[in-house]
């Protein structure tokens, strides 16, 4: 007996999310009749032997780690395509009902009013005439091009922020900075301390994983999670590590209020802390360290300076109270007894900390200060010694710093910096800027300031600047041009950027995006995008810590309803705006770079820098190039041990080059800040962010919520996936049949609040109220409430106060920034109420909004939003 | 017997890419002659559940997973012989031809691993991939998605070699399923002396049975934890013995993993 054909074709596509022209997750995508088939791992056996890419055998004690030789893709790349065919994919160009550019424009509508559908010639024409009257009317600067993270990893083919660069030929426009949001603690505070450019945090990888299976006791992973956000942008690998961990005894102790799923697997040890309240416990550690003089003095009096004011601020000395670990006990939750043995556990092993972002630890407010006192604590135990390091589990190569690889390093990493059509990361002339956690702000209320560029890639020296918009003379912004905008879903207060994209200043909001969701029907025109699997393009796979490949992507499918990609959009548009002649004279050409797409992708291939002796041939016939690792790699300096060893000769990139518990620039520059000054320390609360159980606004809203990256989503994307949206943790099934998103209670607090699985309740403070499905669980320590950020949002009512019924909750969290100098964003651990909610009597005062088209398969559908 | 999938309970850090590679190829998409097209929602024919163990702090979670165990003596065939056969690898097929209406089928399966598709009045489930292997695949797609080798698919005496081996139920019906790690329970606890607000490190702990006999014994760490893993559900009595005093505490874990909670050992 035999069976049928199992696929037609097969093309490669990289299925990570990190976007930016850095990919991940290469996958086999099958192609049958036209529709794909399956989504599978990459053998690079099919192409390559073992040694021609140094594979390698990391050995302990009779143990063997093993890089892999199969891609080690997560379930968001194989379960992608649903995304392709997704009931909420935008079928043709759409246009709000109400929005009329020649007449009334209802801004106050937006993300009320329904679409209709128009022909792509309509689009165009609506949208050039917009763009030149705006133009003529304000000023280039006066469009707001809002370019989102991460997202789809497309290259030539118009990754995040082209409708930027095509802007830039014709006089510039306004971007959003791409801030340092997964990095603020460490960008905005540890950077001060110990340099690591330009992210703050782990520039120097190389060897640790390798030191710390050979001399490492234990791994703290704080406030991270190895098994959700390293997903979309590494695959897991990440998970693989910490098996390795596991099997040879290197102890995994897991610090965060949740048991997250790396701990939930992988944990020996889990110390439970309130939100952000890790700068308490932090404190508490280093003075046991203090008092009973288990720290490394002399490398203090050889590696840092201004130890003496962190000493005294820790011994009580400047302000008249002691860090004990009775008082940390009653910030952090974590038992005195436990503090000490910890601290003391710590002083006597070889211990490394861990992060993979997307946690708790440096996304709350004053997030500068964990993030210093993580420095602070490794300072004090001789970081860069033998089994001692900060180790990341994400964002290995990034920004093409080979150094930051953990792992053993590829030889090299190809670039496609050539065909890259995507967002501008130096923010320079002639477009314009803005902070991304201060845009409602700047659409609300202009002029507003702030202090750096906010760009992740800027040196610390940055942060000195003060910036302006608008600038003087120049007009406020009045046309949003966005594409994948999901800024209320992943940001600092949602619920205010809602206003801002209704505010009557705002004349025109443009959206590009294959999917119908968040942020997308508060446009007034939006355009249907072709998802990877539609587009040709050429791509770089180095964030997997395994080998680094590069190949071509081609076409799987044809085009979904009307939709072309965001490059060919944009050069539409160009092309529609030359009839204006002037300065948009040859426009769409300038934008194509006077090439074909298939010269882009060979000009990208040519200055790849992959070597010579491989040719655009040989890609062609092995499908993929891949490059080795360091056969060296055994013999790579591990971590900060240069600087552990002769810290004269290998200065960190600080002024004095050394760990400057002290920082003279931040006293210099800001004399007067007392939130983020000179050397780090508790904050209970400012005028801005109230935010602890000891603020008076716990008695209305008691419990701090954390707000992870979300397991079955990369941020706001894939909530339509409904091989997720079926899995237990995933979703809670309402009784309306509506699928919400769960709420973690710890059955202490559940018995109090009367609530039980399965129950909606409602998380609320006097910024909004977010909807969810009650799940009473051990996962979460008492006192705390738990839920993934990213819910895709179906508004009930929208703005400040609004009820959402996704369960969205970067709507209610924070608006101001982490501190009032360093403005990264504040979107975990906060304050929230929670209580039972009776959905059958919000359907009855909302029906409207609970009567949306909606399946049991991809939650909302387009049609929802689309007059008949 | 062929292959046999081997599950490692140590391995799996839960992400379902098994159940959605599962997915990925049954759902909307037929392979006769061995099935038909799986609904889009609804039918896990490899199927990933969470099992939240412990109490806080000391909380795991065990991923357990069910699909068809390919069984030499299937109760299905058993009672369908004409629609459900075994190949000569050891999968177990329903015919999706000759097994329309049998809808006993969902209920013979001891492992609930048979779901009934409504539309298609089909019992349906795991086929093993056997389109795939016909076509020169080494591994279903299960196999080849798991990225943390949680599941593999392997000869049965390379099985036997590393320690695997089937369920007690799976090993008197000739289970295709073996597994390795298999979680029993855990006892743990924490020994502070709360009056001098100190954890006590090295204390003797013994976990003794029901009749007295000593089942294991350990020192609290350096964090003033005693666990005792992977023992038996049973009534057991922990006895600490700390400087100042001898204490016995009740610990039973017989239905679920136990966590003793902090354990004073003030004078």
């Amino acid at each position: 007996m035999s069976s049928g054909k199992i696929a037609d074709k097969t093309v490669l596509k990289n299925l990570g999310f990190c976007g930016f022209a850095i990919n991940s997750n290469t996958s086999c995508v099958d192609v049958k009749d036209g529709r794909i088939v399956r989504i599978r791992p990459l053998h690079l056996d099919e192409s390559y032997t073992k040694e021609e890419l140094n594979y390698y055998y990391l050995e302990k004690d009779g143990h063997v780690f093993e890089p892999g030789f199969k891609t080690l893709i997560p379930p968001f790349s194989i379960a992608y395509k649903n995304r392709a065919y997704s009931g909420n994919r935008v079928p043709s160009p759409l246009i709000r009902v109400d929005w009329d550019p020649k007449g009334e424009r209802n801004p106050q509508n937006r993300g009320i009013s329904k679409y209709r559908k128009i022909s792509w010639d309509e689009a165009l024409e609506i949208i050039s005439d917009e763009i030149k009257r705006i133009h003529d009317e304000y000023g280039n600067h006066s469009i707001y091009c809002q370019a989102e993270g991460h997202g789809e990893g497309k290259v030539a083919s118009g990754a995040h922020g082209c409708p930027q660069e095509m802007l830039a030929y014709c006089g510039g426009s306004t971007i959003q900075a791409r801030q340092p949001d997964s990095w603020d603690g460490w960008y905005w505070g540890a950077k001060h301390m110990w340099g690591m450019e330009p992210l703050g945090q782990c520039t120097f990888a190389n060897g640790t994983f390798r030191d710390i299976t050979q001399n490492g006791d234990a791994v703290l992973f704080w406030g991270c999670d190895p098994e959700t956000t390293t997903w979309g942008w590494n695959g897991q690998q990440p998970s693989r590590m910490c098996f390795w961990f596991n099997e040879i005894g290197v102890k995994s102790i897991y610090v965060c209020p949740d048991v997250n799923y790396g701990a939930a697997c992988h944990a020996d040890k889990w110390i439970p802390v309130l939100p952000n309240t890790d700068a308490a416990l932090q404190l508490a550690i280093a003075y046991v360290w203090l008092t009973e003089d288990t720290y490394d003095k002399e490398y203090i009096a050889t590696h840092a300076v201004g130890f003496e004011w962190f000493e005294q601020y820790v011994l009580g000395d400047l302000d008249g109270e002691p860090k004990t670990p009775k008082w940390a006990e009653g910030k952090c939750g974590v038992p005195s007894w436990e503090i000490k043995a910890f601290a003391r556990y710590w002083a006597k092993h070889n211990v490394s900390t861990a992060h993979s972002n997307g946690g708790g630890f440096i996304r709350g407010a004053f997030a500068h200060e964990p993030a210093r006192l993580e420095v602070a604590l490794h300072g004090m135990q001789g970081i860069g010694g033998p089994g001692k390091h900060q180790i990341k589990f994400i964002e290995w190569t990034m920004l093409g710093m080979l150094s930051m690889s953990p792992l053993p390093e590829p030889v090299f990493v190809p670039s496609n910096e050539a065909a890259y059509h995507g967002w501008d990361l130096a923010g320079e002339e002639p477009n314009r800027h803005i902070i991304k956690t201060l845009i409602p702000q700047a659409i609300l209320n202009p002029p507003i300031s702030w202090y750096g560029h906010g760009i992740c890639t800027y040196p610390r020296e940055d942060q000195f600047f003060k910036f302006q918009f608008p600038r003087e003379g120049e007009e406020r912004l009045h046309m949003i041009w966005a594409d994948a905008p999901c800024w209320s879903t992943c940001w600092n207060g949602g619920n205010i950027y809602e206003e801002a994209l209704r505010h009557e200043s705002i004349e025109f909001v443009l959206v590009q995006h294959p999917w119908m969701e968040n942020d997308t029907v508060f446009a007034d025109i939006i355009l249907p995008v072709k998802t990877v699997f539609e587009c040709s393009d050429i791509t770089t796979d180095s964030l997997a810590g395994q080998f680094p490949l590069y190949y071509v992507e081609d076409v799987a499918i044809d085009p979904v309803g009307e939709a072309r990609s965001d490059a060919e959009i944009v050069a539409d548009i160009a092309g529609a705006l030359e009839r204006f002649g002037g300065k948009y004279e040859g426009l769409r050409n300038k934008f194509m770079r006077g090439m074909t797409h298939e010269e882009t992708i060979r000009k990208a291939f040519d200055e790849s820098g992959i070597p010579e002796d491989f040719t655009w041939e040989d890609l062609m016939e092995k499908k993929f190039w891949a490059g080795p690792v360091n056969p060296d790699w055994e013999n790579t300096p591990a971590g900060l041990i240069a600087f552990h060893d002769d810290p004269e000769s290998n200065k960190l990139q600080t002024p004095s080059g050394k760990i400057e518990y002290y920082s003279s620039t931040l006293a210099r520059f800001f004399p007067d800040d007392d939130v983020r000054g000179p050397y780090p320390k508790w904050i209970e609360e400012t005028e801005e962010h109230k935010e602890r159980i000891s603020s008076e606004r716990a008695k209305d809203y008691p419990f701090l919520l954390v707000t992870n990256h979300p397991r079955w989503r990369v941020h706001a994307q894939m909530d339509d996936v409904p091989w997720f949206r079926e899995i237990e943790t995933c979703k809670v099934k309402g009784p309306d049949g509506y699928m919400y998103e769960p709420i973690w209670v710890n059955p202490v607090d559940a018995e109090k609040l009367g609530l039980a699985n399965g129950d909606i309740a409602r998380l609320f403070n006097e910024r909004g109220s977010v909807l969810g499905g009650v799940r009473v669980t051990e996962r979460i320590m008492p006192g705390a409430l738990y839920q993934d950020h990213g819910a895709r949002i179906d508004s009930i009512v929208a703005g400040t106060g609004g009820l959402d019924r996704g369960g969205a909750n970067n709507l209610i969290c924070p608006n101001a920034t982490t501190s009032k100098n360093a403005a990264g964003e504040v979107t975990n651990s906060f304050l929230v109420g929670i209580e039972k909610v009776d959905v059958k009597a919000l359907a009855e005062q909302y029906p409207e909004q609970f009567g949306r088209a909606y399946d049991d398969v991809n939650g909302l559908l387009a049609k929802a939003y689309i007059e008949d | 017997m062929g292959k046999v999938f081997v599950f490692n309970y140590n391995r799996c850090n839960g992400c379902r890419g098994c159940q959605v590679a599962c997915k990925d190829e049954h759902c909307d998409q037929a392979w006769p002659p061995y099935a038909e097209a799986q609904p889009i929602i609804g039918q896990f024919w490899m199927k990933v559940q969470d099992r939240e163990r412990g109490k806080v702090p000391w909380v795991k979670v065990t991923y357990e997973h069910t699909w068809c165990n390919h069984c030499e003596k299937c109760a299905l065939i058993e009672i369908a012989p004409d629609a459900v056969y075994r190949r000569d690898d050891g999968l177990v097929i329903i015919d999706p031809e000759k097994a329309k209406g049998i809808e006993g089928l969902v209920e013979a399966c001891p492992f609930n691993a048979v779901y009934w598709n409504e539309g298609l009045g089909l019992a349906q489930k795991c086929t093993g991939c056997a389109h795939l292997l016909d076509n020169g695949w080494e591994v279903p797609r299960c196999v080849d998605a798991c990225a943390t080798e949680a599941l593999r698919f392997m000869d049965a005496e390379e099985a036997k070699a590393i320690g695997a081996e089937p369920s007690e139920l799976g090993k008197a019906i000739g289970s295709k399923i073996w597994y390795l790690n298999v979680p029993k329970r855990f006892v743990v606890g924490t020994l502070v002396d709360l009056a001098e607000d100190e954890v006590v490190i090295g204390a003797k702990v013994e976990l003794l049975a029901a009749d007295g006999t000593l089942v294991a014994e350990l020192e609290t760490d350096d964090f003033g934890d005693f666990k005792f893993d992977q023992v038996d559900p049973a009534v057991y009595t922990i006895r600490l013995i700390s400087p100042n005093k001898t204490i016995e505490v009740d610990a039973d874990c017989s239905s679920e993993d136990l966590y003793v909670g902090v354990i004073d050992a003030s004078a």
